[in-house]
């Protein structure tokens, strides 16, 4: 059998070294540095109580969004609407809670203009998402129409309803509705109890300082939590991979490939509506140019994470590790003052191309060098 | 002999005003290797498109198993048993050999998740049976071979159901030794007897190696068939070269 065992021309591997060649690698490597860096540089104040629930919050918000991004590029489509929709829905729904449902329809509950905003987004993503796979055209530049059209939109829906271009001063609905709260409260809040419990997280009166990480931290576990499994461990995840690959190839196996591609449009802008409403109702607040510039970091975040940006590849192990990265460097500044924070741009760049460098080669290792 | 699985009786396929199968005769049995030999522009491509029901036949009736089909799309030809492997093989390079053999008919337990073991164990047993051991299949098709890409592709079309088999030119893209491994292939699966393939080449002498019947195509008409026995090597040149006398292209060669 002269062809048979071609096979066993790849290598034995040990398990760490399986471990080492995991496409994960690269980013985990990278956050590891970062965390002991920043741990070090800021005298350990970017991980004390405090500091550790705004990190997480950063963290938590470019998750989300970057997951979106990241399996829409697995399925080999971009979408550079994300940072438009989540200004769009943040405005939807903060303009319904402060002057009430479309239609005169009477006053709006937080889970109603929540309700009515996804579904809005969703019909925009399946919208997007349609004008792609029927076009042909790049996802590229159909988005970029997106990006210009909803933002657009906001701004002009902002100025001709409310006057002005920003929402404050809303009530805290998460006092009054579950709903609110459970996307703009605090969870996990045992985490701080147990700290406090065992002699730490105190403030300056000797009393428990923070009660607990945002709620978006619970969502980007869940998001990126549903994703990985429906990635791995299921019939849609192999459809996404198999679209992003070679689209000729899957279809011709009777993946239905339209449909995986649309519904991944829908999803991005399902994660970019969730984005939009923990922060409307942490904050109570909205403006119209919230989420700027948001679709080019969730695509960087999913690049760093070992997203290839010709599909097909990528994780969303890695996707988490590039999260933190980024989001641990986006707050450095607040925790060292003496840097400008405009070296976060600065090593954003820097590390996203390595990332490219390093992904490129996994993916020739991948396919044998082609 | 017994009754061929696929009998094509009197194809014509036109594109307009081209014609392009000119009423095509073709008889395929079960554990036999029928190679269907012609030069470029003879008609293979559109009658096996025909056969795996990309094209619609303009006149002519398909015959599976006596009673006649009609196709309307791909979905159509496989369900009735027409696996076809085309040269660009279906296969996605980053995706693992299991992921590959399963692609759009995933093996699933409750909630959608994939029973990842069991077609793990389905993907190298299948294989295993037509000639490659592959010893893991959870990794990238990326870096297997020309020729182990081919055998994937065949035992997936055979897994999933296909009677007849159709390989279009699948040693043309392949060094001497993996075409010889394909070879081999073809000849594990004319031995489990209950599978008809139709083998698409250019190669005379690869013909000859695995062929029981052969098919001559030129412009679009059938211009010889016969068994591998009763054809002979002269006849089989004449008739791949389309019809023209390997004599007279000698004298029109010398003559420049």
């Amino acid at each position: 059998m002269a062809d048979g065992n071609e096979s066993d021309r790849l290598q034995e591997e040990t398990t760490f070294q399986r471990l080492l060649r995991r496409p994960e690698i690269g980013s985990f490597t990278v956050m590891v540095v970062i965390i002991i860096a920043l741990a070090i540089a800021s005298e350990g104040k970017s991980f004390n109580a405090l500091g550790l629930k705004n990190n997480v919050a950063i963290i938590a918000q470019y998750g989300i969004i970057a997951t979106g991004a990241a399996v829409l590029m697995i399925s080999g489509e971009f979408d550079l609407s994300i940072g438009s929709m989540i200004g769009f829905a943040g405005m939807s729904m903060a303009m319904m809670l402060k002057w009430g449902l479309p239609f005169g329809m009477g006053e709006a509950s937080p889970f109603a203009a929540f309700i009515i905003t996804l579904a809005m987004t969703l019909a925009l993503g399946w919208l997007i998402g349609t004008v792609v796979v029927r076009s042909g055209l790049s996802s590229f530049i159909v988005t970029l129409a997106f990006l210009f059209f909803l933002r657009g939109v906001t701004e002009v829906s902002f100025r001709l309803i409310n006057k002005s271009t920003q929402i404050s001063g809303l009530p805290d609905y998460k006092e009054t509705s579950w709903f609110a709260n459970i996307l703009g409260g605090d969870v996990f809040g045992w985490f701080y109890d147990i700290w406090f419990m065992l002699g730490g997280n105190l403030n300056r009166r000797g009393e428990q300082w923070v009660e607990g990480f945002d709620a978006r931290f619970l969502w980007w576990i869940v998001i990126a939590g549903v994703a990985y499994f429906i990635l791995s461990r299921t019939q849609i995840g192999n459809w996404i991979y198999a679209t992003g690959d070679n689209k000729e190839a899957a279809r011709a196996n009777g993946v239905p490939v339209n449909r995986v591609k649309i519904g991944l449009f829908m999803f991005t802008a399902f994660c970019a509506t969730m984005f939009a409403a923990c922060q409307v109702f942490d904050t109570n607040t909205s403006d119209a140019a919230k989420g700027n510039l948001m679709e080019l970091f969730a695509i960087a975040i999913a690049v760093v994470g070992g997203t290839l940006m010709t599909g097909g590849f990528g994780s969303v192990i890695g996707v988490v590790f590039g999260a933190i990265t980024v989001g641990l460097v986006a707050n450095a500044v607040f925790f060292i003052p003496a840097i400008d924070g405009a070296w976060f741009r600065v090593f954003l760049g820097a590390i996203l191309l390595a990332a490219v460098f390093a992904n490129e080669r996994i993916r020739k290792r991948i396919t044998g060098g082609i | 002999m017994a009754e061929p699985y696929l009998r094509v009786e009197g194809l014509v396929k036109r594109f307009g005003p081209f014609t392009a199968l000119g009423g095509v005769d073709l008889e395929v049995y079960p554990g036999e290797v029928h190679c269907l030999l012609g030069d470029n522009g003879a008609g293979k491509s559109t009658l096996i498109k025909t056969l795996a029901g990309v094209h619609e036949p303009t006149e002519g009736t398909i015959y599976i198993e006596g009673k006649p089909v009609s196709f309307r799309s791909p979905r159509d030809a496989s369900d009735a048993g027409i696996g076809t492997v085309y040269q660009d093989l279906a296969i996605n390079q980053l995706l693992s050999v299991t992921r590959n053999f399963f692609m759009g008919r995933e093996l699933k337990g409750p909630l959608g998740t994939l029973r990842m073991d069991e077609m793990n164990k389905i993907a190298h047993d299948e294989m295993l049976k037509i000639g490659i051991d592959f010893s893991d299949p959870t990794q990238a098709v990326g870096t297997m071979s020309g020729g182990q890409r081919q055998t994937l592709a065949i035992a997936r079309a055979i897994y999933f159901g296909a009677k007849v088999l159709i390989l279009d030119e699948p040693t043309s893209a392949l060094g001497q030794k993996q075409q010889m491994g394909v070879l081999k292939t073809i000849k594990k699966v004319r031995a489990r007897g209950d599978i008809a393939i139709i083998f698409i080449t250019h190669n005379e002498i690869h013909s000859r190696l695995v062929g029981d019947r052969f098919t001559f195509l030129a412009l679009g008409q059938t211009i010889g068939a016969g068994t591998n026995a009763e054809i002979g090597d002269e006849e089989m040149r004449r008739l791949m070269s389309g019809g023209a006398e390997m004599g007279d292209l000698k004298e029109e060669l010398a003559a420049i």
